[in-house]
């Protein structure tokens, strides 16, 4: 970011000036276009040794992985693109939520109001809508499907088409930040710096491609009233995956693998 | 992707119709192509851009409301936040991270809950209030720091000419 500051204060000449700006944002853009491309947004289910190939020679996630084998069976990739939180959460929970018609139900009701608490919380009912009638319009189709297993496929279409899966991440995202303003003054002391609750809602968890972090997913965890299990696999000396149930003391619903910078999603054994 | 963009350009415009904020209209330029819209913004009370009035176009990207519309004045414009080609250069219209000019941390950014009501607001407050430290026109930010009184003359002229009078 430092390099970027740089040549827009040096660079005096008007036009130069336009080009750089525009060529640095075209870039970003090519960048994340090819990722987009090369991973699809919600992948199939792969077998947890599938992750040895990223670290062949890699003895500490090695070790690591063979942990994570011991607890978990499979795990769904998501695409990096910064969104993979609230895909990932989403995808997981939604279709966990299929195999029990109550809790399901549950859920639709409480999807259902979310829209007005959103409204009375000052976000424009215009901006709302969209999102708001895409999620509804996702859980009615994959809740009307005749089997489990159509259910389950419809889900997985519908977060591989670019339009209904990003507005699933944005509802997602407007539900943590509503579940953020409401509860500030217990979230505040998780924000660095002089930043406010809004001012971080409006930074890091409205837009589309910010990532997320505790924060986000403890609120994004209280809005759909549910727990999860975050898996931690970094480069650190002990043998063993680390695991952080988040809300603290909740009990874990959804199972996410937790790679620097990354989120996918685990399936127990 | 470009239907659900259709939906939200038609629900902004009804929303800027039935209640248009002061001194600001807004809309499709034709009504097949919902994609560009231009905008008349009435300058500030009270600054030097007061009574000019200032035609700019909004273009939007397919998938609007995700990313942020672009924003160009057609008329000459002379403004610390506004390029030689008229392009507007504020933050609410790049998302966070995507940063030409290194914005202060705490401005307003672009997300899908802000609408073009919102940049056309902010718009405003720049004419008011240019951000000298991100500028986009170098010698206009300079001139505003440091030569105000030419710079209102400028401003000035350019009024005049936004309203046909001779300058």
């Amino acid at each position: 970011m430092s390099e970027k500051f740089e040549l827009s204060g040096e660079q005096t000449h008007q036009e130069g000036q336009i080009n750089q700006d525009e060529l640095i944002l075209q870039q970003q853009r090519q960048i994340q276009q090819e990722i987009s491309e090369s991973t699809p947004l919600v992948g199939e289910l792969e077998s947890i040794s599938s992750l040895n190939a990223e670290y062949s020679s890699d003895e500490v996630y090695l070790q690591k992985i063979k942990d994570l084998a011991s607890k978990y069976k499979f795990v769904r990739r998501t695409r990096p693109d910064g969104n993979c939180f609230f895909r990932g959460f989403s995808y997981g929970y939604i279709e966990k939520l299929l195999s029990n018609k109550d809790e399901f139900k549950t859920f639709y009701t409480l999807a259902e109001n979310s829209k007005s608490s959103l409204v009375e919380l000052g976000f424009p009912q215009f901006t709302v809508e969209d999102f708001y009638d895409t999620f509804m319009e996702v859980l009615k189709r994959i809740s009307d499907m005749p089997t489990l297993e159509e259910s389950k496929r419809e889900l997985h279409q519908l977060f591989n088409e670019q339009g209904y899966s990003d507005y699933m991440v944005v509802y997602l995202r407007l539900l943590t930040s509503g579940q953020l303003q409401r509860e500030k003054d217990f979230y505040s002391c998780f924000i660095e710096g002089d930043r406010t609750v809004i001012d971080f809602c409006h930074q890091e968890v409205e837009p589309m491609y910010k990532e997320s972090d505790h924060i986000h997913i403890m609120a994004a965890c209280s809005a759909m009233n549910t727990g999860v299990r975050v898996v931690y696999m970094d480069r650190g000396n002990n043998k063993q995956v680390t695991e952080h149930d988040l809300p603290e003391g909740s009990t874990p619903y959804v199972h996410l693998l937790y790679r620097p910078g990354h989120y996918d999603i685990l399936y127990p054994n | 992707m470009a239907g659900s963009a259709l939906r939200r350009l038609m629900a902004e415009y009804k929303q800027l119709t039935l209640n248009p904020p002061e001194g600001i209209i807004a809309g499709p330029i034709n009504e097949e192509n919902f994609f560009e819209w231009e905008a008349l913004i009435t300058g500030p009370e009270g600054t030097c851009f007061e009574g000019g009035v200032f035609p700019a176009k909004l273009t939007f990207p397919p998938d609007y409301p995700l990313s942020p519309p672009k924003m160009q004045f057609t008329c000459e414009m002379f403004h610390p936040n506004i390029y030689a080609d008229g392009k507007v250069c504020i933050s609410i219209l790049h998302a966070p991270g995507d940063d030409p000019m290194g914005y202060e941390s705490s401005a307003e950014r672009w997300s899908p809950v802000q609408s073009v009501e919102k940049i056309l607001l902010s718009v405003v407050s720049m004419l008011a209030e240019p951000n000298d430290e991100s500028g986009a026109n170098v010698d206009a930010a300079k001139m505003w720091r440091e030569n105000r009184e030419e710079f209102n003359k400028i401003a000035e002229r350019i009024v005049r000419r936004t309203l046909g009078i001779p300058t």
